[in-house]
Parts: C-alpha cells; sequence; structure tokens
C-alpha cells in the first residue's frame, strides 16, 4: 500500500485557511445562487462551529455524544439572561458562556467519561435530556418555560448593533479561527494524544498516559465550540428556545458530523452547510416529508459510505485516477528527510549508550 | 524518598491475589537488583502474567506488597506507576492500530518527555520535530525503519510485537517487562528479538521476562524465577534451577496440589 | 399521606414501571446477547401502537392483541438479519448511528402517515372505565353504575378507591409478558443459549452453538415485548410518533441502573423508577427529572448498576 504524503507548511497552511474564509465570507453571495438566503448563511456557520467542535470529540477520540445540546442550549439560556437582566453587550454574555459550558462539561464528563463509548452515548443523551426537563420545571422561573425566552432589545458588540450581516460576519470570523485552532490541535502532540483514544485507551494507559484527563480535555474542547454556537444562535435570532436543549438537537450534530465525515474537520461543517440548506430550502419544496428523506440519506450514509461525503468525494478521485493524500498526520514528509532520519538512526543503532 | 535503603530495582514482598475461588498467587516474593535480566517462567496457569499485572496496577492485590525504585506502587494509578520507569510488552500485542508506526512510537515518546498529562497544541510534529525523529530512530533500531508510514494494523503479528516493543524502549524505562516477547515469530524473527533484548541490555535495561523458550531463557536471563499455582518453587542462576527437582515435577506434572 | 394515597401511588408506580420494565427488558436482552444499544427500540414501540391502531379500528382489538406482536416479532428479525446483522463487526458506535438513523425513519414514517398528533386509541368498551377498590367502612351504593364495576375488596383500604380499569389491565399483562419471558429463558433450551450468550457470546461461538439464527431470534423476541407495550401501553402513553424517544431515555437508565445486561436488574429498576415518579407526583418540579437524579445517586453509590457485573464508573 503506498500512499502519498503531505508535508505540513505554514505557506500551505495559509492556503487552506485563507480558501476556506473565502468560501466562507462569501457565502450571503453564492448561497442565494441555489435557492438559499442571507441569513441561511449565518445559521449554516454557527451549526458549522457546533460541528466543528463535536469532531473533535467524536473524530479525534470517537466519543459518541447524544448530549452535546446540553452545552449548546445552556449558553442559549445564560445567553439569553445576561442579554435580558445584564447588558446587551455581547462579549460578557460570552464570558459568561464559556464559564457555564466548562463548569457543566466538567460535571457532565466527570459522570460519562469514565467508560466505554456505549456508556457514554447513553448518559450523555440522559443527561442532556434531564437538563431539557430541568428547564421546563425547576427552572421555570428563568427559562419562560415552554414559551422560551424573548429579547426586548438586540445585542450589539461596542455600540455595533448584532443584526443581519454583522452577526453573519462575527460567526465567519469565529468559524475560521475555529478552524484554524482544529487544525493545529490536529497535529500537535495534544492532537495526537488524542486520536490514540479511540485507537487503544489500554496502551495509552500503559504507555504512562492519564487517559482520563485527555478525554476530559477533548470533552472540555467541543463544549466550548458548542457553547460559542449557542451564544451565536442567541445573538442571531435574539430568542432562546427549549428546543436548543432537546435531544433532537444533539441528534441533529451528530447527523451532520456523520453524513459530512467524522474526523475531517471539513466533513462536519458541510455536512451541516447540507443539513440547514435541506431543512430550510428543501423544506419548501417537499414539506415537512424532508426529515424523513434526511433520516434515509443518514441511514444509507451510515451503512454504505461510514466516511460520509468527504470520503465519497475522496472514492470518486480514486475512481478517476487521482492521487489522494492519506489522512495521517504528525509523519515526516519527504524521502529526502525519511532518508536522514534513517541514516541517523543507524547510527544511533551502532553506537549508542544512552 | 526515591533513594532505596534496598539494592532492589523491584522489591515484591508476599503478594497474594486470589480469583473467586482460585489461588493465582501465593505469598509471591521477588527481588530483581538494577540492571539485570530476571526470567519468569513456570506451566500455563502458573500466575505469570497476573504478577506482572499486579506489577503495574492493572490488577491489585490482595496481600504484599511492592515496592519499585523505593517507593511502594499500592493505590497509585496505572499511568503514575508506568511513569515511575516501568513498561510493559502485552502477550498479546497491544498498540494503535489505524495510527502510524511513527505515531505509535511518537506517543510514548511523548508520554515521557511531557509527562502523564500536558496540553501541548502550538507544536507541529513532523519534520525536523524532535519527538518525530527519535520515534523513527527507536523503529529503526527494531527493524522497522522502513515501514514508519504504515498503518500499524497492516503489519504481520511479529512486527507488531516489534512495534510494542518500540513503544515501550521509546519511554526509557528502568524496567522492561516482557510478557512471551517471541511468542508466535519464526525462529528468525526469534533470533533477531533476542539480539535486540541483549542489545538492550548491554545498555543496563532492567527486564523481566516470561518466556516458554527456554532458548531465549537461557541466551537473556542471568536469574530466575519459577512459578507453579502462583508459588514460587525455585529461584537462582539459570543452570541451578535447571537441575532442580522440584522444577522438573511441576512441569511433568504433580505439582503442589490445587 | 394516607393508606389510600400510598395504595395509589403503589399502583400507579407498579403501572409506570411496567412500562419501563417491558421496553427496557427488551433493551437489555438484545444488549446482552448481541453486545448492540438499539436506538431504534422506541421506535419499534411507535410501530406497535400506530399498528394497535390500525388492526384494532379495522378487524377488533383482539385481533391486534394477537397481530402486532407477532408482527413486531417479524420487524425485529427483518431489522436484524436486513441490517443490523452486518454491524456487528463494526464499531458500537456505528451500531448506535445505525439504530438512531432507523429511529428518525421510523418516526418521521409514522409522522407522514399518521400526523404529528396524538389519535385516539380505540380501546374496547370493557377496559373504558373504573375499577373500585374498597375496605372497611365503604357501603356501596346500590345504583347500577357502582354495581356493573369490577370491584376489589382490600381489607386496608378506608372507604373506597377508583382507579382506571385499562392500567390495572395494563399491570397485569406487562406483569404476565415479564413472567413468561423469564420462564422461556429459565425452562427452555432456547433460553439457556441466551443466558449462556449474555454471559460469554465468545464462548458460545467457540463450542459451536450457532448463535447467529438465535440472535435473530432475540431481536425479534426483543421487539415482540415492545409489541406488546404497544398495544397495552399505547393508551396511556399517546399514540405519537415521537413517544418512543420520550420512551427511549427513561428505558435506557432504567438498563443502565438495573446493570446492563441483568434481567432482573432491569425489571428492579423499572420498578424503582415508576415508585419514585409516582411518589414524586406531589412536587411536579421535582417529578420531571426524579428519574435522572435517582440515576445519578445509584451510578455514583453504585458504578455498576443494581445487578450488573460491570460498572459504568468505574
Amino acid at each position: 500500500m503506498s500512499t502519498e504524503y503531505r508535508p505540513h507548511s505554514w505557506p500551505r497552511e495559509g492556503i487552506v485557511l485563507g480558501v476556506f474564509a473565502v468560501v466562507v465570507f462569501a457565502m450571503p453571495w453564492w448561497l442565494t445562487w441555489i435557492g438559499g438566503y442571507e441569513a441561511l448563511a449565518t445559521k449554516i456557520v454557527i451549526w458549522a462551529i457546533f460541528a466543528l467542535g463535536f469532531d473533535i470529540l467524536l473524530g479525534f477520540t470517537g466519543y459518541l455524544s447524544f448530549g452535546h445540546a446540553a452545552f449548546f442550549g445552556t449558553s442559549g439560556y445564560v445567553a439569553g439572561l445576561m442579554f435580558l437582566h445584564y447588558s446587551e453587550s455581547i462579549i460578557p454574555a460570552l464570558l459568561a458562556c464559556l464559564v457555564v459550558s466548562i463548569v457543566l462539561a466538567l460535571v457532565l464528563g466527570f459522570l460519562t467519561l469514565r467508560r466505554t463509548g456505549i456508556y457514554f452515548a447513553i448518559l450523555t443523551l440522559a443527561f442532556a435530556q434531564m437538563l431539557h426537563a430541568a428547564a421546563l420545571s425547576i427552572f421555570q422561573e428563568w427559562t419562560g418555560g415552554d414559551n422560551g425566552l424573548t429579547m426586548s432589545a438586540q445585542p450589539n458588540l461596542f455600540g455595533l448593533p448584532m443584526d443581519g450581516l454583522n452577526v453573519f460576519y462575527l460567526a465567519a470570523v469565529l468559524v475560521v479561527i475555529g478552524f484554524a485552532m482544529a487544525r493545529q490541535i490536529r497535529r500537535s502532540p495534544l492532537g495526537l494524544m488524542l486520536r490514540s483514544i479511540k485507537e487503544n485507551q489500554m496502551r495509552l494507559e500503559y504507555t504512562g498516559v492519564n487517559v482520563m484527563a485527555y478525554k476530559m480535555t477533548a470533552y472540555l474542547i467541543s463544549a466550548i465550540y458548542a457553547g460559542t454556537a449557542g451564544w451565536l444562535m442567541v445573538v442571531y435570532e435574539p430568542y432562546v428556545a427549549t428546543k436548543f436543549l432537546h435531544w433532537s438537537t444533539s441528534g441533529e450534530v451528530v447527523i451532520m458530523s456523520v453524513i459530512g465525515g467524522v474526523n475531517t474537520l471539513i466533513g462536519p461543517m458541510i455536512g451541516a452547510a447540507f443539513m440547514m440548506y435541506f431543512e430550510n430550502v428543501v423544506q419548501s419544496e417537499i414539506g415537512e416529508l424532508w426529515k424523513l428523506v434526511l433520516g434515509a440519506i443518514f441511514v444509507l450514509i451510515v451503512i454504505f459510505l461510514p466516511g460520509g461525503f468527504v470520503d465519497g468525494y475522496n472514492r470518486v478521485r480514486k475512481v478517476l485516477g487521482q492521487k489522494v493524500p492519506s489522512r495521517r498526520h504528525n509523519v515526516p514528509d519527504s524521502p529526502e528527510s525519511m532518508r536522514k532520519l534513517r541514516e541517523r538512526g543507524r547510527t544511533a543503532e551502532a553506537g549508542r549508550t544512552d | 524518598m526515591t533513594q532505596t535503603d534496598s539494592n532492589f530495582l523491584l522489591d515484591v514482598q508476599g503478594v497474594s491475589k486470589r480469583f473467586s475461588g482460585l489461588q493465582a498467587l501465593n505469598n509471591v516474593t521477588l527481588q530483581i537488583p538494577e540492571g539485570s535480566v530476571h526470567a519468569i517462567i513456570g506451566p500455563n496457569g502458573a500466575g505469570k502474567s497476573t504478577l506482572l499485572n499486579v506489577l503495574i496496577g492493572l490488577i491489585e492485590a490482595d496481600e504484599g506488597t511492592v515496592r519499585f525504585d523505593g517507593r511502594e506502587l499500592r493505590g497509585m494509578k496505572p499511568h503514575d506507576i508506568i511513569q515511575r520507569g516501568i513498561a510493559r510488552v502485552f502477550q498479546t500485542p497491544q498498540i494503535f492500530p489505524a495510527l502510524s508506526l511513527l505515531e505509535n512510537v511518537a506517543i510514548a515518546r511523548l508520554a515521557k518527555r511531557d509527562g502523564k498529562f500536558a496540553i501541548k497544541c502550538v507544536e507541529n510534529l513532523g519534520p525536523g520535530n524532535e519527538v518525530s525523529d527519535e520515534a523513527a530512530e527507536i523503529l529503526t533500531e527494531v527493524g522497522l525503519g522502513d515501514h514508519v508510514y504504515e498503518s500499524a494494523q497492516n503489519l504481520a503479528r511479529g512486527d507488531k510485537r516489534r512495534l510494542e516493543l518500540a513503544v515501550c524502549l521509546a519511554a526509557h524505562p528502568k524496567l522492561l517487562l516482557l510478557d512471551e516477547p517471541t511468542a508466535g515469530m519464526s525462529r528468525h524473527d526469534t533470533n533477531r528479538t533476542v539480539e535486540l533484548l541483549q542489545r538492550i541490555s548491554e545498555r543496563g535495561m532492567t527486564k523481566i521476562v516470561i518466556e516458554h523458550d527456554m532458548h531465549v531463557v537461557f541466551s537473556l536471563a542471568e536469574q530466575m524465577t519459577v512459578l507453579a499455582q502462583g508459588q514460587v518453587i525455585a529461584s537462582g542462576a539459570p543452570a541451578d534451577v535447571k537441575g532442580d527437582p522440584k522444577v522438573i515435577e511441576a512441569y511433568l506434572g504433580g505439582g503442589p496440589k490445587e | 399521606m394516607s393508606v389510600n394515597d400510598v395504595f395509589l401511588q403503589l399502583v400507579t408506580g407498579l403501572q409506570l414501571g411496567a412500562i419501563y420494565a417491558l421496553i427496557a427488558l427488551g433493551l437489555t436482552l438484545i444488549f446482552g446477547t448481541l453486545g448492540v444499544v438499539n436506538f431504534a427500540h422506541g421506535a419499534l414501540y411507535v410501530i406497535a401502537i400506530y399498528a394497535a391502531v390500525v388492526i384494532g379500528g379495522q378487524i377488533g382489538f383482539w385481533a391486534a392483541v394477537i397481530l402486532v406482536p407477532l408482527l413486531l416479532f417479524v420487524v425485529g428479525i427483518l431489522m436484524e438479519r436486513g441490517i443490523i446483522q452486518y454491524f456487528y463487526d463494526r464499531p458500537h458506535t456505528d451500531q448506535i448511528l445505525v439504530t438512531f438513523g432507523l429511529a428518525l425513519v421510523i418516526e418521521e414514517g409514522a409522522k407522514a402517515i399518521f400526523g404529528a398528533n396524538n389519535i385516539p386509541y380505540p380501546i374496547p368498551d370493557w377496559g373504558t372505565g373504573q375499577m373500585l377498590f374498597y375496605g372497611t367502612g365503604a357501603t356501596i351504593p346500590g345504583v347500577p353504575r357502582f354495581e356493573e364495576m369490577p370491584q376489589v375488596w382490600m381489607p386496608f383500604i378506608e372507604g373506597m378507591l377508583f382507579y382506571p380499569s385499562w392500567r390495572i389491565i395494563l399491570i397485569a399483562v406487562s406483569f404476565l409478558a415479564i413472567g413468561g419471558l423469564f420462564a422461556l429463558l429459565q425452562f427452555t433450551r432456547f433460553g439457556l443459549v441466551v443466558r449462556a450468550g449474555m454471559r460469554d457470546s465468545e464462548m458460545l461461538r467457540f463450542l459451536g452453538i450457532n448463535i447467529t439464527a438465535r440472535f435473530a431470534i432475540v431481536f425479534g423476541l426483543g421487539a415482540l415485548i415492545a409489541g406488546i407495550a404497544g398495544v397495552f401501553g399505547g393508551p396511556i402513553t399517546q399514540v405519537t410518533p415521537d413517544v418512543g424517544m420520550h420512551l427511549l431515555v427513561p428505558s435506557f437508565l432504567v438498563v443502565v441502573i438495573g446493570g446492563m445486561g441483568s434481567l432482573p436488574g432491569a425489571l428492579l429498576s423499572a420498578m424503582l423508577l415508576g415508585m419514585a415518579l409516582s411518589f414524586s407526583a406531589e412536587y411536579s418540579a421535582v417529578q420531571q427529572i426524579v428519574i435522572y437524579l435517582v440515576a445519578v445517586v445509584v451510578l455514583l453509590v453504585r458504578p455498576r448498576g443494581l445487578m450488573g457485573k460491570k460498572g459504568v464508573l468505574e
């Protein structure tokens, strides 16, 4: 099996992020060509942030959370309450959302991360539903129960009203930063540790690594992304719905990640765009049936194309005879540097005393 | 605290372990001086692997103490025990299947360099990075230098063992535990592995080897302990143990009562 | 709380626990033998209630009682043979994803056919009334309305109590089904193999016992129990497409609290949660989250669940 390895280089990283930024920032325009509308771009970008963070958990560590609505929704409520009772400036609300997301992730992570993926999926689902139930019962005074929270005034950033395209640009800046950070994590030692969790936790523990701490780190990072997305959602439409906390929100981010392609970072964001497009544009064509069609697409992808759209794209390229770069990272690049390494290895082998 | 009052790197005193109805380890005492190579042999089910599992905290002993490098290990988390300088090659090779060989070894280098937990996300692994370079060196040393980009899952079984050995060596442990390092290997591969282990011994790394292949035991070990039904029935230099009637009895049947 | 209140809440707790038990037993049976966490188990319940409404409306209630569990048995086997069997060798997360996807498709399919709102369930006449419990000091007026009512004398009850007949029927049927399941597993060769499979399926495969075919039947059996739950539980849980997911989350908790893969544990914890729900009804705010609180406490105090072998927090 021969695979081509793509070296890491800063110029190339710059090009990738540059192209990504251009595509994202131009979205309000190109989306209208395919039947979308400006505000849909904002929604897509917000969900892309959510899905991107989710991929750091699911894609890297293999831990499938069915309760990430807990972070998205709780942040939504915290943002709403901050706007209503403290300040319409979005910065204090963001700080509050991040603090709450981190604390919540520490508590839920302690309860759910100890054992295998099966328990994790079940327990994250259950505890997120607990928060949903709590929002509708014991916290009803603050959450407004079924009615949700409606903001009276538009949130602002240092006096700049956060509406229309302003929200979009804010979200777009954040998704580009989020993407750059996720890529950096992936090629760093931290990323290698997180990706090894999916492979063999026992080997990792008996290599002297605190596996639980790394799992918690991945969970925290994904919670921070989810919390940021929840906060942005409330800035975008100054309203907090109980649906933000519902299991279907957790389910949506799972669906996005899987149909886009987990462990690819770009895939879940494409999945987010696809799903939002489906929900908003295709729905106007086929009505409520869109959910059934989307569910069927999801099942078919899980069965036949476990790598999602990105995997499908790579398969097509392979069929067309193009070389597909390996998805592995953290490896030396050129044959030249490998030759040097091997030589150094040989000398080490010969004269090593340690 | 780190300085030990005895000369032993590993000091196992009176360790017992019972699994519902089965006495897996019975009052096992084992003292390993620094720099030595110690073999543990015994018939199947004698408790050899259980003993190694107790040493690295995979199983908690019912009784007895394990002191490593002057420190009692009881109650420590497995990764803390490993961080103190123990590495273990398992009976079935434990590797990271979908990761490249280089990444497999890099993980162990990182665990050695950064400790049990560190958030390092500014550094880029890859060409010129010390961790990646060292990992490639170690892979070359165990004879896998030509395959560093391969997925570990594509390796033959013997090579997986060698990879796991590379992962263990990458941590530069004070004590290396080898659970049948040559099982399932061809004669040729076995000889290569023995050679490799001998070369490592020259650097003064302390090792405990569980092995069935007496050729391997005699080429490597300076001291050996014979376990049968959870008990130490003989120990000493290989040549002395070889003629011990109790050992012959243990292998040829009979042995202490069940 | 008077004796009467306690009695009423015990009965309510039994009734709530009975439905959870039926769903959770199917879940834990499938998990224990096949190692699959079936996120579509609630959706099987949805199929059952809609099938019961259709068959009950077209042919009659007794036809539904017989046909719906059989239909679900077939659906379960088709599901296992058609899709799930290809996922045994894939990671657990893929199994969860595919069953979750199936759950979505079934829920949305039901929505497309029957609409999102509750539709009436045709309860037979004999199940619509109230049941009368009476004890010391009760004088039952000699009016027809009372005389036609099924009556039970309970010595500790003060005066009279009414309880919906259908809920009593649900409790009775649930315990019959649960008893039948335990008897099947305890006294038949099939049950012996299944129980052995729950302990160590690899060993069974090694012994050359064809567990694959039996596994399909186990899946069908789990679905069949959900079918029974659907026929009798439909009037109480409502007939809506999203009821499956509403039941699934507490049922998962039942399974985890009971200990993954433990049938007696699932039964015990279902009753525990039913009682917790029933007795917290006075404090309606707490009632919404009481089962989660119970779950957290149990898992912190006893990580392996009530009767499980391997822990969740270990």
